[in-house]
């Protein structure tokens, strides 16, 4: 049997050289997104905790508050 | 934690070392590294799919940057290499997709092989002419041309191709046979006077 065509069709061209500065400059640019995505998650869930403790003491839900707040009116 | 400030990348890790260190910290420059001992692979896989240097060298750009986004999903339960190389034949079926819009035929797993005719039509397929062939596998689904490449020009075993291509084992030689048949049937197409 003659030699297998497809391995000698197979390219042997080399990727340009700018590629790699292209793919870690992309990379740089999605580590530096991801990290933006990290503080806003974190001030995200912070602003949710927020929020819950500002709603949850207005509403009179007392089971959960300390005894403090549960004085008798004078 | 998922960012830290970075150590010197060592390129005397192996890449399941490279891999399990970008899983603890992403780093780009130790990615880098990863880039360097897999380009070559990448961008050659994608000219042998898609037959042109610029697509493939923007394939290969959002192949890494696919891997590189991905690779805490990495399971290290196959090679990092294969990984890579499903990321690669994914990315580029579903470029060359994206105008078709054809399907990859349902594969009949229940279809015994006839061993000797399947040697004949191996024979047949290798004995095409090197300048004859990238005419052929232009006109097949890319789905087949792809099966073929991974069978004949990267020889990966059956197992390798299971991984690839997520089939069991009967799917993955029944996928291989009708590759080759409608490769054949291209070929004796074209060239009437050459099969």
């Amino acid at each position: 049997m003659s030699e297998n065509p497809f391995k000698i069709i197979r390219s042997t061209d080399l990727p340009p050289e700018h590629l790699k500065q292209d793919v870690v400059s992309s990379v740089k640019r999605i580590m530096l997104l991801m990290r933006f995505m990290q503080l806003f998650m974190s001030d995200y869930s912070m602003a949710v905790f927020e929020k819950f403790r500002l709603v949850g003491s207005g509403n009179g839900t007392s089971a959960n508050r300390p005894d403090t707040d549960l004085k008798p009116d004078p | 934690m998922y960012f830290k400030k970075k150590a010197k990348p060592d390129i005397g890790l192996s890449d399941e070392e490279l891999v399990l260190s970008l899983q603890q910290v992403m780093d780009a420059d130790l990615f880098g590294l990863l880039y360097d001992r897999y380009t070559a692979r990448v961008y050659q896989k994608c000219i042998g799919m898609v037959r042109d240097q610029d697509i493939a060298k923007d394939l290969t750009h959002d192949i890494f940057l696919k891997a590189f986004v991905n690779l805490k999903k990495f399971d290290h339960r196959s090679k990092f290499g294969t990984w890579l190389y499903r990321i690669t034949y994914n990315y580029c079926l579903d470029h060359l997709r994206k105008g078709q819009r054809q399907r990859t035929s349902q594969v009949d797993e229940g279809m015994g092989l006839e061993l000797e005719e399947e040697d004949r039509y191996e024979e047949e397929l290798l004995s095409m002419r090197s300048d004859e062939l990238p005419t052929v596998l232009e006109q097949l689904d890319p789905g087949d041309r792809a099966v073929l490449l991974m069978k004949y020009q990267d020889e990966l075993s059956i197992k390798e191709m299971m991984e690839i291509l997520e089939l069991g084992e009967s799917a993955v030689k029944m996928r291989i046979m009708r590759s080759r048949e409608r490769a054949l049937v291209k070929y004796r197409n074209l060239y009437p006077d050459l099969s």
